[in-house]
């Protein structure tokens, strides 16, 4: 992103049916009242699970003394890692100067904030005394990873939403006289979060140096916060989960379901609010090129993690991987890792595969799978403590995730849904002013 | 002529298995008899001493709810266990065998007699025997006072024993010392029992590496085992004749998983400034929204 | 830091049991009509109690903690709660000058399991939580299959208080590592972390939690418990600081445990009160921890299951069968 911005793009007619395209959609619709209706029943449904769990305890769940990081954890963990595509994109991508990622940038910092912010509520679904969250703050012991997790996943939600908002200021500022067919409050919201934009060459200059500073300062955060979510685990002496390349291991698999998550809410977006024109196949190209690289990576962490121990397989870690492979979450471990990683690696070498609908399709498995791996990661290793499990109901021995956990964790993604609808729906999902800059770009251009 | 050797083996072998289930009691040890007569209050005194160290295993007296082991723990009104002679049942307490343990060091000789008092009242049938003056009367003495020393070259500590006897104050022969170091939750013997010589004193080899207090303290309990004969006599001395021992508390060092103002240095610089910086830019970012702001307006009012 | 909080804690729930109790007999003994009478009547007596407490009205006697009998006038005391925050205060410190350890004589355990009640009976718990528990071991195919006491390890270097977010668990100056319910978030991050499987977790509320409610919370006791947070073995320092052994370690009919202070170098056993040279006994018998390269630093001993007094017997598991 040039720090200079040549503002000509103002004056350029095509900056109206650009506006036009994308502002179409934005206000209250039918569709969008049945949709967020519907969510939220099933939201209140989830509430009133989580209520079930904060009146009777932690007992409600499947969890146990030995196996007592469940499907809450993973969840978290799947949280965390999906936001962290907002990094990847907008800032490790637009640093470099790709010019196809600005379309969706936007929406790559969406699904960052709303899985960054529901990331949070995910870890406090888990605690059994949440009423106790502020101790966190009050007594947090600074040597303990989750209050280093506490730290960055704050510090992350807050830099992912200035880099949501920062860059949507102008477009506010221009869509402000545009949105006659759009509610009066939401005129005014933009009128106060537009912050007097008028399009000076100063407020871009303030802009554009804020918006780098966010960008570089992105990096090193969203690094430390799944390298941290991957301590949580590393730093236990449980087999399966210490393991030194965790921390990469982690941050790959996170940028696979950040991508695939990008390409879904692509997709939906391309095809609901009929922007084809700016979310086009060639975007999605690039996003399958994209997925396709981190998932190789992915698939090299993976074997690294399996591989070696596997060659020694040492008493415990022998246990825990037979498990995995041909025991009791064999069947998982194989459909995650074919279903969701190497099949998709596969097809998305071809051209065929990278076009918008089996994009999507393929991300969907990605997505799903990579929940799952989330889950391949955190309980299984608890089966097998160092020391036997004996003299213990039958329950304390196994995890089956009950209805009123499944339910809890549905509320979180019903949550971060809402939160994406919510933006997707009131602000442009695109940026105006970087599509319409561009464009004028080209423009003149051909015109030399 | 083999068959005949075959039995014969067999004879040795059961006859050696019966007297590994033989509990031998010495005859000396057979004929030893309590010095005081069972009454009352030493019934109550042993029924408090059975319960806490005897019931586990042997179970409730007359209840046959000893508990099952190898070799069978007795019930106290079994008919084997009133079969024993006072003597023997001393003998056992204080050798014992197996899973039975030995009370030699952690009950008195006073105490050992007052648990068979308790037994014997299980047996209606029982007529106790005292054990005749004259085999204590030779030692028999009042006002028994036992004094510690320190005797520093030879590392060793030295038990003075004297008493009225016969009138006199004056030194005790033929008292068996033991001595004990305190520890927190018990009494540490220190060296073998020691029988006093004929100037009434003992002599405890004294270990070299037994841990005291910080400066060195110890405190040292001494008792007579044929306490009956002298009354129960103890001596309660501190000796500066251990080890200084100052340890630090556990907490002191700076680690992982002390608290936090004992978090290590590279942990609280790492941590604060990570913070600080990126919450630094973060602010400074916050700032320039305000300046957007302000240069908006600005361009109004011109 | 530590007292205010749980000071609030306590004071929390304290409040919470007057009010319902007020509540609950107001309405049974007077209905609405009386709830009027009452409120009328609490002005008056406000009013009264505030002329009786002006200054230089009465004198109390009061005795103080070093044994003192004083007067002083009656508006000056004020309601403390001593227990919590003494038991806070001393329970987060520990006993100066000692350094707890245990020793397990696994040649003499039989699996009598009277450890295991003794501990569950003074903790409050369930036949299935345990604070210790005996485990079936064998460590391959043709070796001997042995019992296993297994308490929490008290660690030097303890896993569990590491990755602790809030300092409700801590290791102590003695070595003895707590927890704390009042500060508990109940994260369950300790018990992931901790290799023994010596934490378990109050999933619901807790076995006596009714008629533990508001006792001035033990921390060296762990009662009352809460639903919701951690609990494990605390080497009974509730005991300790009268000079007691642990329940478990009093309750062993076979003489398994020893138990005592490595800075004194002695140990006592729990069934004959017999006291040993730690150092000794470990020398003698060949003693070792549980899993020493995890580098947890252990403060419990074994002494190897060699010519054990007892044939192994395993029996059916009666938690197993009764659920």
């Amino acid at each position: 992103m040039a720090s200079e911005v040549n503002t000509d793009f103002l004056h350029n007619k095509k900056l109206d049916s650009i506006a036009a395209d994308i502002l179409r959609p934005v206000g209250i619709t039918q569709g969008f009242i049945v949709w967020m209706g519907f969510l939220g029943i099933s939201l209140l449904a989830c509430i009133y699970a989580y209520y079930i769990q904060f009146d009777k305890g932690l007992i409600v769940t499947g969890l146990r003394d030995y196996i007592s990081w469940g499907m809450y954890i993973a969840n978290f963990v799947f949280f965390v890692a999906t936001s962290l595509v907002g990094m990847l994109i907008s800032s490790v991508l637009g640093l470099i100067g790709l010019k196809w990622v600005k379309p969706i940038a936007r929406i790559a910092e969406i699904i960052a904030v709303a899985f960054a912010a529901i990331a949070g509520l995910v870890i406090v679904s888990d605690m059994g005394r949440p009423e106790r969250l502020p101790y966190v703050f009050l007594y947090g012991r600074i040597q303990s990873p989750i209050i280093w997790d506490v730290t960055v996943v704050t510090t992350y939600l807050v830099i992912s939403t200035l880099l949501y908002f920062l860059p949507l200021i102008p477009d506010l500022a221009i869509s402000k006289g545009r949105m006659g067919h759009t509610p009066k409050w939401l005129q005014q919201t933009y009128e106060i979060l537009s912050v007097k934009w008028n399009h000076t060459p100063k407020q871009y200059q303030i802009l554009m140096k804020a918006v780098r500073i966010m960008l570089i300062l992105i990096i090193p955060t969203a690094f430390a916060i799944h390298t941290v979510t991957s301590w949580l685990f590393a730093v236990t002496l449980r087999p399966g989960w210490d393991s030194s390349i965790f921390g990469p291991y982690f941050l790959t698999g996170a940028f696979v379901a950040g991508s695939a998550a990008v390409v879904i809410l692509m997709y939906f977006v391309r095809v609901n609010y009929k922007l084809d024109k700016y979310l086009t196949t060639h975007h999605f190209d690039m996003m399958g090129k994209l997925l396709v690289l981190v998932s190789i990576v992915y698939l090299y962490f993976n074997i690294n993690e399996y591989l070696v121990p596997g060659f020694k397989m040492k008493t415990a870690e022998a246990i825990h991987l037979h498990d995995l492979f041909v025991g009791e979450y064999a069947l998982m471990f194989w459909s995650v890792q074919l279903l969701g990683l190497v099949i998709p690696i596969i097809l998305l070498l071809f051209k065929f595969f990278r076009k918008p609908f089996p994009m999507f399709v393929i991300s969907v498995f990605v997505l799903v799978a990579a929940w799952f791996k989330r889950f391949i990661i955190v309980v299984p290793t608890q089966d097998h403590p160092f020391l036997p499990i004996q003299r213990v109901p039958h329950e304390w021995m196994v995890y089956h995730p009950t209805i009123v956990e499944s339910a809890i964790t549905m509320g979180t993604i019903i949550l971060a849904v809402i939160i994406i609808t919510i933006l997707v729906k009131f602000f442009p999902v695109i940026p105006i002013w970087e599509v319409a800059e561009e464009q004028n770009e080209l423009d003149s251009k051909t015109k030399e | 002529m083999i068959k005949r050797y075959f039995s014969l083996l067999l004879i040795v072998l059961i006859s050696l298995r019966l007297s590994a289930q033989v509990w031998v009691v010495p005859a000396e040890n057979e004929t030893r008899k309590s010095p005081f007569a069972f009454d009352d209050a030493s019934r109550k005194a042993g029924s408090d001493l059975y319960y806490t160290n005897c019931k586990s295993c042997h179970g409730e007296p007359g209840k046959n709810n000893a508990i099952p082991l190898v070799p069978p723990p007795p019930d106290m009104a079994s008919a084997k266990m009133q079969g024993n002679s006072d003597g023997a049942m001393q003998y056992k307490l204080i050798s014992g065998r197996g899973p039975m343990p030995s009370f030699k060091n952690t009950l008195s000789a006073t105490d050992l007699w007052r648990v068979i008092s308790f037994v014997r009242s299980f047996n209606p049938s029982y007529k106790q025997e005292i054990a005749s003056a004259s085999a204590a009367a030779g030692t028999s003495a009042q006002n028994v006072k036992i004094v510690l020393s320190w005797l520093k070259e030879t590392n060793q500590v030295q038990a003075s024993i004297s008493g009225v006897k016969d009138k006199v104050n004056q030194p005790l022969a033929g008292a068996e010392v033991k001595l004990f170091a305190k520890r927190y939750f018990g009494y540490l013997l220190v060296d073998e029992p020691r029988t006093t010589d004929a100037l009434g004193k003992a002599v405890f080899n004294f270990p070299k590496d037994l841990p005291g207090d910080s400066t060195g303290y110890v405190q040292l309990v001494a008792s007579l085992t044929n306490d009956v004969a002298f009354g129960e006599t103890k001596a309660d001395t501190s000796l500066v004749i251990g080890v200084p021992t100052y340890r630090p508390p556990l907490t002191e060092k700076r680690a992982m998983w002390n608290v936090v103002s004992k978090a290590p240095i590279w942990l609280l610089l790492s941590y604060t400034i990570a913070v600080f910086g990126a919450w630094g830019f973060i602010i400074y970012v916050l700032l320039q929204i305000r300046a957007i702001y302000r240069a908006g307006g600005r361009k109004e009012n011109d | 830091m530590s007292h205010n909080s749980n000071d609030t804690g306590h004071d929390h729930t304290n409040r919470e049991k007057e009010n319902v109790n007020s509540r609950r007999a107001f309405f049974k003994n007077f209905g609405l009509a009386g709830a009027v009478a009452a409120v009328g009547g609490a002005a008056i007596y406000s009013g009264y109690k505030y002329e009786e407490s002006k200054p230089g009205h009465d004198m109390v006697k009061v005795l103080t903690s070093d044994n003192r009998i004083v007067e002083v006038p009656k508006d000056q005391i004020k309601d403390v709660r001593v227990d919590t925050d003494q038991l806070q205060k001393q329970g987060r410190e520990g006993l100066k000058g000692h350094r707890f350890v245990m020793v397990i004589d696994l040649a003499k355990c039989r699996n009598a399991r009277k450890c295991i009640s003794a501990c569950q009976g003074a903790h409050h718990l369930r036949p299935y939580e345990y604070h210790i528990n005996t485990l079936v071991m064998q460590e391959s195919e043709h070796t001997a299959p042995y019992f296993m006491p297994k308490p929490c390890q008290h660690c030097d270097n303890p896993p569990c208080v590491a990755v602790c977010p809030v300092d409700a668990t801590f290791k102590r100056q003695d070595g003895i590592v707590l927890i704390d319910n009042e500060r508990c978030i109940g994260c369950r991050f300790c018990i992931a972390a901790c290799p023994y499987s010596a934490r378990l977790f109050h999933w619901e509320e807790p076995l006596m939690a009714e008629s533990d409610k508001g006792k001035p919370y033990n921390i060296e006791l762990n009662i009352p418990q809460r639903k919701g947070t951690i609990t494990k073995c605390l080497f009974s320092s509730d005991r300790l600081r009268e000079g007691k052994l642990p329940y478990c370690v009093s309750a062993c009919p076979n003489g398994v445990y020893y138990f005592g202070d490595e800075n004194q170098d002695a140990v006592t056993n729990g069934t004959t009160k017999e006291t040993f040279r730690l150092s000794e006994l470990l020398r003698v018998n060949a003693g070792y921890q549980l899993m020493p390269e995890l580098g947890t630093k252990p403060r419990v001993y074994y002494l190897p299951p060699k010519n054990r007094l007892f044939e192994f017997k395993e029996e059916k598991d009666p938690v197993q069968e009764t659920t």
